[in-house]
């Protein structure tokens, strides 16, 4: 069986299965529709690139961040609140000593409502099983090699938390504006798995 | 028992493949199963976490075989005939059984 | 069942449960039975192993818990913060 026609037979399904719902009165017509364009229009990683550009160059900010970031997102008119319910955001802050990297191991716990789907990396069981035990090999993978001295800090997100990452400010920057530093920041950055 | 979806440290899993400007999802299906659990959890026909449990406990071949999206419609159906909301004879496609 | 958040404190250390549960549960594999280190307080939320079977009870304390790479995989240099709930958790007496 060809992928696209496992994908036609599945599309069926999913089709007859909203119609059945929607004759029982648990979708309204359109909902679905509505739906995905309210999530494509929703969270995305430049979300999370504005909070770190904020916080780069605001220490006040910074602080707020880390000690509540679920107030201080309010600040740039974002919140954790698109998804099925508020959840609480916390951020990890990388320094010179310390690099934090964030996973799922139990499903695939993301910040969705700021940062939009997770990369399908995220959620493979390769990435899941190997990042809490060998953070430095998986690290290596992507391209990220960390002095030994540097502690990692792998973020389990197994309850209700979700983590996103402040990346450090690379060198050299000092001239960028705020929107600028945001243009550097990637998903990646915000997950770990990249210095910024 | 540990289940199959609980694979912190487990061995044996290949090294990370990136998918280079991957879509946010992979076909229209998945936005619709996506979209489809929301809607659910939101009228209360299920919560997330039974959601979670139902993918958890599917056959581990079959949990296997399956896409991340396969899983989430495998749950959803198995609740919603678990709920009593539909049989699985109602939820099969007409032309399942003509492959 | 009252429910206490500040039943452990930053730097408290606690034991994981070690029981293997048969249902859903959010304690994952590799941290069971295993000494950790209570970073902070997670707000409360109700056990995801009750709602799972569709019982929604009293909310209950979650802390993230930080543990040694070392204890959970016998290596690494790293260390592991997991968020768990109260009920996971039971303290460890300090050596006097």
């Amino acid at each position: 069986m060809s992928g696209d026609h496992v994908s036609s037979v599945i599309s069926a399904r999913v089709r007859r299965v909203e119609d059945l719902l929607e004759g029982r009165g648990l979708l309204d017509a359109g909902e679905i529709d509505r739906r995905i364009d309210e999530f494509a229009a929703g969270g995305s990683p430049a979300n999370g690139a504005r909070v770190v550009a904020r916080a780069w160059v605001d220490p006040g900010f910074a602080s707020r961040l880390l000690a509540d970031a679920n107030t201080a997102l309010g600040e740039l008119g974002l919140s954790m609140s698109g998804g099925l319910q508020e959840q609480r955001l916390k951020v990890v802050a990388n320094s010179a000593a310390e690099h934090h990297v964030v996973v799922c191991t139990l499903c695939s716990c993301y910040p969705i409502a700021l940062l939009g789907p997770s990369p399908s990396w995220y959620k493979s069981e390769a990435y899941r099983s190997r990042v809490v035990r060998d953070p430095r090999g998986v690290l290596r993978e992507f391209g990220v090699e960390l002095p030994a001295e540097t502690q990692i800090s792998v973020w389990d997100a197994s309850a209700e938390s979700r983590y996103m990452v402040l990346p450090r400010r690379p060198e050299g920057t000092g001239a960028l504006s705020e929107a600028e530093l945001a243009g550097l920041v990637t998903r990646k950055g915000l997950i770990g798995t990249a210095l910024v | 028992m540990s289940r199959i979806n609980d694979v912190g440290g487990m061995a044996g899993f290949p090294p990370i493949a990136e998918e280079p400007d991957e879509p946010r999802f992979h076909a229209d299906w998945e936005a619709h199963v996506f979209a489809l659990n929301g809607a659910l959890i939101r009228r209360g026909v299920y919560n997330l976490d039974e959601f979670r449990d139902a993918q958890e406990r599917l056959p581990v071949q079959r949990y296997l075989a399956a896409s991340y999206y396969e899983r989430w419609f495998a749950a959803i159906t198995t609740l919603l005939v678990e709920k009593g909301i539909a049989t699985a004879a109602e939820l099969e496609a007409p032309d399942d059984h003509a492959h | 069942m009252t429910t206490r958040t500040d039943r452990f404190a930053p730097g408290d250390r606690v034991r994981t449960r070690s029981a293997d549960p048969a249902g859903h549960t959010r304690l994952p594999g590799y941290a069971r039975g295993a000494v950790g280190v209570v970073v902070e307080p997670a707000g409360a939320h109700p056990l995801a192993d009750d709602r799972a079977r569709g019982v929604v009870g009293p909310a209950r304390a979650v802390y993230h818990v930080r543990f040694a790479a070392t204890d959970l995989f016998g290596a690494g240099d790293h260390t592991v913060t997991v968020e768990l709930w109260e009920d996971y958790l039971s303290p460890v007496e300090e050596q006097p």
